[in-house]
């Protein structure tokens, strides 16, 4: 017996196992934030990858610029197609807004679940082990990025700000994996239907709305945007089209899958967004452990 | 000078691993693989077998504990993982004869039992729910044979510098 304690490659192997599990432990409780010796690494590293990633922005926007000028042809003509639609969209836009400001300013009601701020910011990383899909982008504290705040690009949601550093921040990625990644959605229709986007199939590239009553009819190809009523993420933001409905395990709901409309990969600029209503004190919405977004 | 060459390389092997999936297409050959690059351990792991174990180890650990704290924010699974395979190629490097066809051979197992372990990982704490066979067809083969094409071209320039790095170390 005393040999197999005098062994000291095995007592390192438990000892390091023991390290590890207290390390695993330790980071995957709930952090509100990093401790500092992480956020230093991290913005030192975030500096060393923006220089690093102009370049390499410049390099791969030229080839999709060549890629892009193979096509033109097409889709000019696509584009002049649909130019004419827009005019006739746009005018009908601005009457709407018009009305739409005018009612509100009779019911004397200014702010609404819609008005956010937007704020520009650069992919400088991306996760390399692609289990956890994390980006990291060029703006932190310092320009006014909190936790849990909304990613969008122009065609719809990304995913939330999940750790904050003075000059750089991380981005959970709608398509990570995380049960606590519950965004409150509407899918639109002639009654709107709430849900909650919970989780992502892999296989199908899929967002999964759970929980819809088996009831309500939902078809292929309506929109789906945030609902706002989580209390961090505005209302009406994009979220994708709903490509399939299909009954859950005891066949009480239904789950429907939605294709998200923004391209998850090859991301260059994004947009952060701050709600400009206030959001409601922690204590006000419920003791769930789960935050719902 | 010659003593920050190394650091410098790993650092560029680590950004090259992030720039590497900024820009993958999501799409390989019309199919949703997850094409994973190991380039960083890649490289360690020939630093283990051409430079000795010591200074394999060292780095193993140092790119393993930033690898978790800048990608991860889970710290632990890396920190211990590169090491630990750093090891186990050292002691089966002990075996073997080291030839560069080996080299290669071996540092593939050592990227395939990195995948697996951070899946096995992964799965025990419930980051994924992804189930085994799936895992092997959409993201194992398709990232060894990645990592695979990586070494063919980098294998001879780092056996080179990395052998040369173990020459300076003796004579010193």
């Amino acid at each position: 017996m005393p040999q197999f304690f005098l062994n000291k490659r095995l007592i390192v192997l438990l000892v390091s196992i023991i390290v590890l599990v207290a390390l695993i432990g330790f980071s995957l409780r709930e952090r509100s934030k990093l401790t500092w010796p992480e956020q230093f690494l991290k913005d030192t590293a975030g500096w060393v990858q923006s220089l690093v990633s102009k370049p390499a922005h410049l390099v791969a926007g030229f080839f999709e610029n060549l890629q892009d000028l193979q096509n033109t042809y097409e889709e000019n003509k696509e584009l002049k197609s649909r130019m004419e639609k827009l005019v006739s969209l746009e005018a009908q836009v601005q009457e709407l807004e018009k009305d739409n400001k005018e009612l509100r300013d009779i019911l004397g009601e200014e702010e609404t679940l819609r008005d956010f701020e937007p704020l520009q910011a650069t992919v400088i990383g991306r996760n390399p082990d692609r289990w956890h899909e994390m980006i990291i982008i060029n703006k932190g504290k310092t320009d006014g990025i909190k936790k849990n705040m909304a990613v969008i690009t122009a065609h719809g949601l990304i995913g939330k700000v999940k750790t904050v550093n003075q000059f750089s921040s991380t981005v959970q990625l709608l398509s990570a994996m995380d049960p606590k990644n519950r965004i409150s959605a509407i899918v639109q229709g002639e009654t709107n239907v709430f849900g909650l986007v919970e989780g992502y199939d892999k296989e199908k590239k899929a967002l999964l709305i759970k929980a819809i009553p088996s009831g309500v009819e939902i078809k292929k190809g309506q929109n789906v945007i945030t609902s706002g009523l989580g209390g961090v993420f505005p209302q009406g933001l994009q979220i994708g089209k709903v490509i399939d409905v299909k009954p859950d395990q005891y066949g009480l709901n239904q789950t429907a899958l939605v294709k998200p409309g923004a391209d998850f990969y090859d991301l260059e600029n994004i947009i952060v967004i701050t709600r400009t209503m206030t959001q409601p004190a922690a204590a006000d919405m419920g003791e769930g452990e789960e935050e719902d977004l | 000078m010659k003593k920050f060459l190394l650091p410098l390389l790993f650092l560029f092997l680590f950004l090259l691993e992030s720039l590497f999936v900024q820009y993958i297409p999501p799409e390989v050959f019309g199919r949703n693989y997850i094409l994973v690059p190991h380039f960083l351990f890649a490289g360690i792991l020939f630093l283990t077998i051409y430079s000795g174990r010591k200074y394999g180890i060292i780095y193993a650990a140092i790119f393993g504990l930033l690898f978790d704290i800048i990608w991860i924010e889970i710290i632990g699974i890396y920190f211990f993982l590169f090491p630990f395979i750093a090891y186990l190629i050292s002691k089966i490097m002990h075996v073997l004869q080291t030839n560069i066809i080996v080299a290669f051979l071996v540092s593939l197992v050592g990227i395939a039992l990195l995948e697996l372990g951070v899946y096995e990982m992964n799965f025990l704490i419930h980051i994924t729910t992804l189930e085994f066979m799936s895992f092997l067809e959409i993201r194992f083969y398709a990232s060894l044979i990645l990592n695979a094409a990586f070494l063919l071209i980098a294998a001879y320039p780092l056996k080179r510098y990395f052998e040369s790095f173990a020459e300076s170390l003796r004579d010193e």
